[in-house]
């Protein structure tokens, strides 16, 4: 180990690891995907099954309900390396942490959050979404889960080895920002307007959010290990 | 450059708990008195003695409560992003300690903000609460407050529930004008604003004066309680030092 590894070895190396890790267990895919199906399906419940208040609440309840997921998803991501000492060997190691948080966030995006974007195909037809909303819908949601990603690996770096509900505390007003938006896109596909200029600003805070975040995930992490 | 260096010293010294503690002790001895004057004088010429609105009547009056309260709400987040970015440079101790006594202070002049525009929506607007883009982000501002608390006081290590703290007012404010920004697109999306109260009549002298004197009246007594509350947080820090011991012996021997 006395020649130290490029950054994209390190990138490569973390993302490897934590997406085989995952596809051993098929609990971590599998459980954010039933959580969004479950909420999608108490809106029904809750509101009555009438057709056209389904459709017109439809674009929300989705993205509240994948909000919620991905958080509660992201939430767990640094707890298993941190219960068996991994993440203090991955913190001494003198590689950047900030490349490490990168890999983990997008190694757990691609297992959580991008089925999420399936899963919200089917839950299109359970709530009846009106028609020409698929592309917005699924291009926002794309580009927002890997931002809430981004916050709740913040969230879940300040609150390693506590409650999961405090991080959604303090994470979830700092999402707002990301819902507004997501949802905009396909308020303006709605009302037949170009939604693209909310595309271009969720892209610009993906922009800043990547580094912005992860830096500030990494000074989260060393807070803790003090 | 001189006089730079000399307030470079005083700034540094501040820093240390027992010399920050001497001074504020002093400081408080006369700022207190003269705070609690200056907004009780706000507060009975404005609620006692200011002409009632040709419109609204005496409701209006509880703008003398309202906007200052508001006001620190906003002012006193941004106060603790600056101590909490120097907590984070510089670890300063007393940075944290005071990000650890402010945020109570904020949270709880946003909810009187909050509650005080409610009981003055119901009578002029006929209703509690409306979704206006003010409103929205101020609730928002309360629940960026609330986790702040959260995060530290379930941290048990005082130095890193400051440090947590910090980051998170940090990146809260870095955060908060795109907030701003997304509740007032969110707004004109949904419903074009009912009610604005950014188009606040042009005030008489008779109205603003008062106003005025109640916004620097909450400002001081807000700097006094906050003077307090760090001068109780650092004594309860230092409680093992000898200076602690031997100002708390000279105490009760008074």
């Amino acid at each position: 180990m006395s020649k130290r590894s490029t950054l994209p070895d390190w990138f490569m190396l973390i993302l490897k690891r934590d997406l085989s890790l995952s596809f051993k267990k098929v609990a971590t895919f599998i459980i954010p995907l039933v959580f969004f199906l479950i909420v999608i399906t108490l809106f029904p419940l809750a509101l009555g099954t009438e057709n056209s208040l389904l459709s017109s609440l439809s674009s929300g309840v989705i993205w509240v309900a994948a909000l919620l997921a991905s958080l509660l998803a992201v939430e767990s991501i640094f707890n298993e390396d941190y219960r068996d000492g991994t993440l203090d060997h991955l913190l001494l190691s003198g590689e950047p942490i900030f490349i490490l948080v990168l890999a983990k966030v997008l190694a757990h995006w691609l297992v959580t959050g991008a089925p999420l974007l399936l899963a919200s195909l089917v839950s299109t037809l359970f709530l009846f979404l009106p028609e020409g909303l698929l592309f917005p819908l699924l291009i926002s949601l794309l580009m927002g889960t890997f931002l809430l990603s981004l916050l709740g690996a913040l969230g879940a770096a300040l609150t390693i080895g506590r409650t999961a509900i405090l991080s959604a505390v303090i994470v979830l007003p700092l999402s707002i920002p990301i819902l507004i938006l997501g949802v905009a896109v396909i308020a303006a596909a709605l009302s037949d307007e170009s939604f693209f200029s909310y595309l271009y600003f969720l892209g610009a805070m993906l922009a800043l959010g990547i580094p912005g975040l992860c830096i500030a995930t990494t000074e989260a992490l060393f807070i803790n290990y003090e | 450059m001189s006089n730079f260096q000399v307030i470079k010293k005083w700034l540094i010294s501040m820093g240390s708990p027992p010399l920050f503690f001497m001074w504020a002790s002093k400081f408080l001895s006369w700022f207190y008195p003269i705070s609690f004057l200056l907004l009780l004088t706000g507060l009975i010429w404005g609620i006692g003695f200011a002409p009632s609105d040709y419109k609204q009547g005496e409701v209006y009056r509880i703008i003398f409560i309202h906007v200052p309260s508001a006001m620190l709400g906003q002012s006193v987040y941004l106060m603790m992003a600056i101590f909490g970015s120097i907590c984070l440079i510089w670890r300063a101790k007393l940075a944290g300690i005071f990000l650890r006594s402010a945020a109570p202070l904020g949270a709880s002049f946003t909810l009187i903000a909050l509650v005080s525009g409610a009981v003055w929506g119901k009578p002029t607007w006929g209703t509690w609460w409306v979704w206006d883009a003010r409103l929205t982000s101020t609730l928002i501002l309360f629940f960026l407050y609330a986790g702040i608390i959260g995060l530290y006081s379930s941290i048990d290590n005082k130095q890193k529930g400051d440090r947590a703290a910090s980051l998170i007012s940090v990146v809260g404010v870095i955060i908060i004008p795109i907030i701003k920004k997304s509740v007032d697109w969110w707004q004109t999306l949904h419903q074009p604003s009912t009610f604005t109260i950014t188009s606040a009549p042009s005030m008489t002298s008779d109205m603003y004066l008062p106003l005025l004197i109640c916004v620097i009246g909450f400002y001081s007594i807000l700097l006094s309680m906050l003077l307090n509350r760090l001068r109780a947080e650092i004594l309860i820090r230092e409680r093992n030092t000898s200076w602690v011991q031997k100002y708390l012996n000279n105490q009760v021997r008074e």
